[in-house]
């Protein structure tokens, strides 16, 4: 078991290494010129010279790929192009509208995900089975910007109940519940579909397993059997799968603050790409990919620890 | 699993099953309209679209000139939904069959060389995992490379590790292996053999799981669109018109949620249909 986790552990830090890299040779190495391309068809030949100097593309590959490893090695992410500040102070102050937006979708999502998979997957081929699996799959289906903006339709513009943006929040101060109801909403239905078809079919698996069919027999209230025998069957093979969701929740924070004009790190991001900050670009989606690398290797560590057999490493 | 004699009794009573057929199709016959309407309006939209030239009056509401008014920058609005479909049908096919076209041999070809190449290239690819699709097309658009070309090898690229994985996995399935081995030992040439005759058993759940990643594909375009990380802003296509318009969602929502509708219908009718066929398989 220990051995099984150093060498996972290993796995993700080599990941860790391989991600910087990809970030690296997404944003310099590939044909094209930053430079130019921050400045605009505007831009006189000194100001591109001075900002390759400045972002130090006039220098070889490898040389750079070193300087900025190093910088990443030491938590210094370089300085943002718009606002002179440093990449990870920028990001602290909006690190906590995100987490708390992931953390109130995760709350919701898998309490529901677990309800839901759970009643399906007890009258499977039912009505309501059918009727669970094909509404959260078209939710699932539906680009987060489309869906978002016909729920900001129907319940701010026509029933007027929940406000339709959060602009004009800074950071944790002037939020309110209100405005995170249709977000949260959002990143919960575009991930419930897997997470509550993977739980359907442990639990169909489990319903119809010998042991708990036996347990039936016995005469146990079907209560218990449901609660601790048949729940835990579907709910064991969904970490591994709840870890997958995290990818979509990233996508979907992304699409989701900008959308809600939420001051956390996706429309820091949005907003950094759209005005071509690179150094801050390149902060975020280190931070992106890592969250994944790590929520990835928990998932594996806790499925391992729930069955040890689940994990071929 | 079960033993003989322990068989589970049904779980859900025949009259149950028998509504449950009902709703299926029911859900079938909703999916066929859904993508019907999107799909129509992709291909034959253009044909019929009056002109989107610039330059009308900015969020005109619906009449004879402009039959369902016009957008922010005074572009015919029923022009944008006829003519807007085209990219994404287009685009959402032409990538998803370059990462299969790619994918399909390197799985095959991983799937034939054993346990070493296999650990490697599997290793390779899980890290392009640990990057999130739309953080990839973002990124390249921050650096400049926003033309189509780019998008669609973006969004091909990352299907290749779910495509591989796919494709390494049925070829290994043990029907396909037991066939294949007679083979090897009359005598054919491996490629023949892994390559040629395993893509030809591969091939039919490879496309059924291409079926699956369309709405995936869709739904990552036109974010990508929508946040002004895709096409180039004066392209007629859905999700840039969303894009360009939220300005106008209090004047005038049906400029934004018409187009944002026909995108939902696409996404939502292809994943109720392909849930259909996918039990219908099983």
């Amino acid at each position: 078991m220990t051995t099984r986790a150093g060498v996972r552990i290993g796995i993700a830090l080599l990941q860790l290494v391989a991600v910087s890299v990809g970030v690296f040779v997404l944003t310099t190495f590939l044909p094209g010129d930053t430079a130019e391309v921050v400045l605009g068809p505007l831009a006189t030949v000194d100001q591109i010279d001075t900002l390759r100097a400045q972002l130090g593309l006039d220098r070889p590959v490898r040389e750079r790929f070193l300087d900025w490893a190093g910088g990443l090695l030491h938590g210094d992410l370089g300085t943002s192009l718009a606002t002179g500040r440093p990449v990870v102070d920028d990001m602290g102050d909006r690190l906590s509208v995100t987490v708390l937006l992931a953390v109130l979708a995760v709350v919701v999502l898998v309490p529901l995900a677990v309800a839901l998979g759970c009643y399906g997957g007890r009258r499977p081929g039912s009505p309501a089975d059918r009727i669970i699996t094909a509404t959260s799959t078209v939710a699932q289906a539906v680009p987060d910007f489309a869906l978002g903006l016909l729920l900001v339709a129907l319940f701010a513009l026509q029933l007027g109940w929940l406000p339709a943006t959060a602009a004009g929040t800074v950071g944790l101060t002037g939020l309110t519940v209100a405005m995170l109801v249709l977000p949260v909403a959002i990143l919960v239905s575009n991930q419930l579909s897997r997470l509550a078809r993977q739980v359907r079919i442990g639990v169909v698996e489990t319903d119809t397993a010998e042991h708990v069919v036996h347990l039936r027999r016995l005469g146990l209230a079907e209560r218990t059997v449901v609660l601790r025998h048949v729940l835990p069957g579907g709910v064991v093979p969904s970490v591994q799968q709840f870890a997958r969701t995290v990818d979509g929740l990233l996508g979907g924070v992304i699409v989701v603050e900008a959308l809600f004009a939420l001051p956390g790190i996706g429309s820091g991001f949005v907003q950094a790409v759209q005005t071509r900050d690179l150094p801050v670009v390149q902060g975020y989606a280190l931070l992106f990919a890592l969250t994944t690398v790590v929520v990835n290797l928990v998932a594996d560590l806790v499925s391992a620890k729930l069955v040890p057999q689940a994990v071929r490493l | 699993m079960t033993a003989l004699g322990t068989q589970a009794p049904p779980v859900v009573p025949r009259r149950a099953r028998r509504r449950g057929t009902v709703t299926r199709r029911t859900l079938r016959a909703l999916g066929i309209v859904l993508l019907a309407i999107p799909l129509l309006a992709a291909v034959v939209g253009p044909f019929l679209a009056p002109s989107t030239a610039a330059g009308g009056i900015p969020l005109q509401g619906p009449g004879s000139e402009h039959l369902l008014g016009t957008a922010v920058l005074g572009r015919d609005l029923l022009g944008l939904l006829l003519r807007g479909g085209t990219t994404v049908v287009t685009l959402t096919a032409a990538a998803l069959l370059l990462a299969y076209l790619v994918a399909m041999p390197i799985g095959l070809v991983v799937a034939a060389r054993g346990r070493i190449v296999e650990t490697i290239t599997i290793g390779l690819l899980d890290v392009l995992l640990a990057l999130p699709s739309l953080l990839v097309l973002m990124v390249l658009a921050a650096t400049g490379r926003r033309s189509v070309v780019w998008l669609v090898l973006a969004v091909a690229f990352v299907q290749l590790p779910h495509v591989v994985r796919l494709v390494r996995g049925a070829a290994a399935a043990p029907a396909c292996v037991a066939a294949l081995e007679t083979m090897t030992m009359t005598g054919e040439p491996w490629w023949r053999v892994r390559i040629v005759e395993t893509g030809r058993r591969v091939l039919p759940p490879t496309i059924v799981d291409a079926t699956t990643r369309v709405s995936g594909v869709v739904g990552l375009l036109s974010s990508a669109n929508f946040l002004g990380a895709g096409l180039d802003p004066l392209v007629v296509d859905w999700a840039v018109v969303v894009d360009q318009n939220m300005t106008a969602l209090f004047l005038r929502p049906s400029v934004v949620l018409l187009p944002a509708g026909l995108l939902v219908a696409l996404c939502a009718g292809t994943n109720l249909l392909v849930d259909d066929l996918l039990e219908r398989r099983s």
